[in-house]
């Protein structure tokens, strides 16, 4: 691709991102605050996905010291810049919303038991306090994580690999205390009433899953400009491989959580899969549990199919779109109104994949295409299975 | 039969010359060829052109058909064979089946990989092959690279092969003879298998009846042997043999009253109810009668049960003339030794529960069928 399709692109998407943006905003006097927030919430907690899955890739790698991944690893690495350009803005506006579609902020939810009970973690103070504290720690960790690698590209330091190793272990209990308050704050905190023990590792595997995707994603656009050169297909098979065993993951933890509420039959619990199988509900929960777990699932087992990229491409923007699916299921049925699905969405859709991919586009060509400071890069070009 | 041709061998010190040898003694047209190494070798399956095993489609067939087998078994069982009520949940509930159909795809999957690959595969029950026997397997084992070019159909060129192998950069060439096999039966290893199989059963057996014919020998004492009376059984301690006793002549045990009465009818003539009606006693009764009898008599006594789609017999109907004119003592009879389908719930509530169960549904039944005074 050359330099003037290459900006032709880009001013297409801003052109499409522009539209969305009105539409985005017509929707607010259009549809009304909540339905308008919903959706706000639901690209927060989408992108949140994958900025921090991809954070999480990275920080994995480091913690388990791992080798083969480190060729691919400027990747994950460009990717959660989202956390600083996307989740930072996006988190602090979403602040407005509060009042809006939490509903134990009503002055109806006062007195219902099982809200009073929840009352000293569900109040508005500690989550602004909540939100505040982990954005700050997500652009903390991108500092600590991943500024330093560009950096490393000049310097050559191999101190920056000892000290990144180091702080992948902290940001590990990081993400793990963030992610779960992101799914109970964020998701489940819009049924206040309802409790899943589950519910933290059910975000995880989604999170996980995402980053996965989203790096498949980049390396693939990368290998077709020719711009990974020694990447074989070992290193795709692995990520492949990932992918495969985090979707299994995901339907482990996600029949689960459903087998066991099912099984207990308490209304306390039950209630929130009800809702989501009753009416338009149950077609999106079909699709939801087809295309996240089986059609990945099917689509990787086999090992040429771990090694093709085309492949690779299509199952990465599924398991991309079925968790955006996952999130919908998860946040939209609080609506109440069935299945709400418009031009607001498709606005709001329209509006953030375009400035995601504008952004992605960009951000693919920060620093070199391999971390080639850190000392274990030929190593990892070696990588054979 | 005699010895045959396994291959001609050669060794190579490097696994790089023995990847590009591969293509040379191709090239001289020796198509079976097969290479030994010390550990796995990258690209040495590209050269050597082995296809792909089918046993990860195998596995894959395997575990789909635990999953169906799974599935088919728990529905069988569940839904058709014995039905189970669980918690109120349809018979057929998939999400009840799916542990186990995951468990049995694991099993089948597993259990096919594992055993498809030690006797499909690797061909067992064959021990060994002609390669141990070769001088070349000392240096295969430690550090050498090996060729070895196999006969097609039977047939090899030895001295040609030989020389393809030498201009390739192969050392100590060596040609493996498959040495024949005696027929399996009679053989050393058959018969030391029977007679470690007869040496175990004949053991076995001796043992077991040893213990039968001496049983002050017992290697091992077993919770259920202990020095006591159990009830229902058989013991010598008392002179009538049985190891559970009458109470004697005109006695009772503490705190049990007998219920003297034959029959329900006799009963209601003989018992009354001791207990005084009071707000205490009914809410006693209350929550007995809630806990016991509710599931089958319905929480108004209306004889028709909460599970009602699932329960064939058909409980007494408590708000019928017959159960109001009825006396107490008739109901205490009943609930103490049961009636019909009914069983005794004697051991479960304590005799003045039962009569405070029955104040309750004497209150029930008015409630039902209240007095014109009651109204005023």
């Amino acid at each position: 691709m050359n330099e003037r399709t290459g900006g032709s692109v880009n001013k297409v998407l801003s052109g499409i991102a522009v539209a969305g943006a009105l539409g985005v905003a017509a929707a607010y006097p259009a549809v009304g605050a909540s339905r308008f927030w919903t959706n706000w919430v639901l690209w927060f907690v989408f992108l949140a996905a994958i900025g921090l899955g991809c954070m999480f890739v990275v920080a994995l790698e480091h913690t388990v010291e791992s080798v083969w991944s480190v060729p691919l690893r400027r990747i994950p690495e460009r990717l959660s810049g989202i956390a600083v350009w996307f989740l930072l803005p996006m988190g602090l506006v979403a602040l407005l919303s509060i009042p809006v579609i939490f509903p134990w902020t009503w002055s109806s939810a006062s007195g219902i038991p099982m809200i009073v009970k929840k009352e000293a973690w569900l109040n508005t103070p500690f989550f602004v306090i909540r939100v505040l504290v982990c954005l700050a720690l997500w652009v903390f960790s991108y500092r600590m994580l991943v500024t330093g690698s560009f950096k490393q590209d000049e310097t050559r330091d191999p101190m920056f690999t000892v000290k990144a190793r180091w702080f992948s272990r902290i940001f590990l209990i990081i993400f793990a205390l963030t992610l779960t308050t992101v799914g109970f704050d964020w998701i489940s905190s819009l049924e206040p009433t309802w409790y899943s023990d589950m519910f933290g590792v059910y975000i995880f595997a989604g999170t996980f899953l995402a980053g996965l995707a989203a790096t498949t994603l980049g390396a693939v656009y990368l290998l077709r400009r020719g711009r990974l050169k020694g990447i074989t297909e070992d290193h795709l098979y692995n990520l492949g491989g990932y992918m495969f065993a985090f979707t299994v993951f995901w339907g482990y933890i996600g029949f689960a959580q459903y087998m066991l509420q099912w099984y207990g039959n308490m209304p306390e619990e039950v209630f929130w899969f009800k809702q989501r199988f009753t009416g338009g509900w149950l077609a999106v929960s079909i699709v939801l549990g087809v295309g996240h777990f089986f059609l990945p699932f099917l689509a990787l087992i086999s090992r040429s199919a771990k090694r093709n990229l085309t492949r690779l491409r299509w199952v990465a923007l599924c398991i991309l779109f079925f968790e955006f699916l996952d999130l919908y299921w998860m946040i939209f049925p609080t609506l109440g109104k069935g299945v709400v699905l418009g031009w607001p969405e498709l606005a709001f859709a329209v509006f953030f994949i375009s400035l995601v991919v504008l952004w992605s586009r960009k951000a693919m060509t920060k620093g070199a295409d391999m971390p080639v400071g850190d000392p274990f890069l030929k190593e990892g070009m070696e990588f054979h299975l | 039969m005699p010895d045959a041709v396994s291959g001609v061998i050669a060794l190579f010190s490097t696994a790089e010359e023995l990847v590009d040898a591969i293509p040379e003694v191709r090239a001289r047209g020796f198509e079976s060829l097969e290479a030994f190494t010390p550990y796995p070798v990258h690209g040495l399956d590209k050269a050597l052109k082995l296809k792909r095993s089918w046993l990860p489609a195998l596995v894959m067939i395997m575990g789909g058909l635990g999953a169906v087998l799974g599935f088919l078994f728990e529905w069988w069982t569940s839904a058709v064979n014995y039905p189970l009520h669980i918690g109120g949940k349809p018979l057929n509930s998939w999400q009840a089946f799916v542990p186990v159909m995951f468990e049995v795809t694991v099993l089948f999957a597993t259990f096919t990989a594992g055993l498809g690959m030690l006797f499909i595969f690797n061909k067992l029950p064959f021990f060994g092959n002609p390669i141990l026997d070769s001088d070349a397997i000392k240096g295969i084992t430690r550090d050498k690279f090996a060729l070895m070019i196999q006969p097609v159909g039977g047939a090899l060129d030895v001295d040609a092969a030989s020389a393809a192998l030498v201009s390739a950069g192969g050392s100590n060439v060596e040609v493996v003879m498959a040495k024949a096999h005696p027929p399996a039966r009679g053989s050393w290893w058959v018969k030391t298998f029977l007679g470690i199989l007869v040496a175990c059963v004949v053991a076995g057996y001796g043992t077991s009846l040893a213990i039968k014919i001496y049983p002050t020998i017992k290697p091992m004492v077993e919770m259920e042997d202990q020095a006591k009376l159990d009830a229902q059984k058989a013991d010598g301690f008392f002179k009538d043999g049985h190891g559970m006793q009458l109470p004697p002549e005109g006695t009772v045990p503490r705190g049990y009253m007998p219920i003297l009465a034959k029959t329900p009818e006799e009963a209601g003539k003989t018992l009354f109810n001791p207990l005084p009606i009071t707000a205490k006693v009914l809410a006693r009764g209350r929550t007995l009668y809630d806990n016991h009898c509710a599931v089958c008599h319905g929480f108004l006594g209306r004889g028709k049960p909460l599970l009602d789609k699932f329960y064939q017999a058909s409980p007494a109907n408590l708000q019928s003339k017959t159960f109001r004119d009825v006396p107490d003592g008739y109901i205490y009879d009943v609930i103490s030794k049961g009636k019909g389908a009914m069983p005794s719930y004697e051991a479960d509530i304590s005799s003045k529960d039962r009569w405070a169960i029955i104040h309750y549904v004497r209150a029930l039944q008015r409630s039902q069928h209240a007095r014109e005074e009651d109204l005023q």
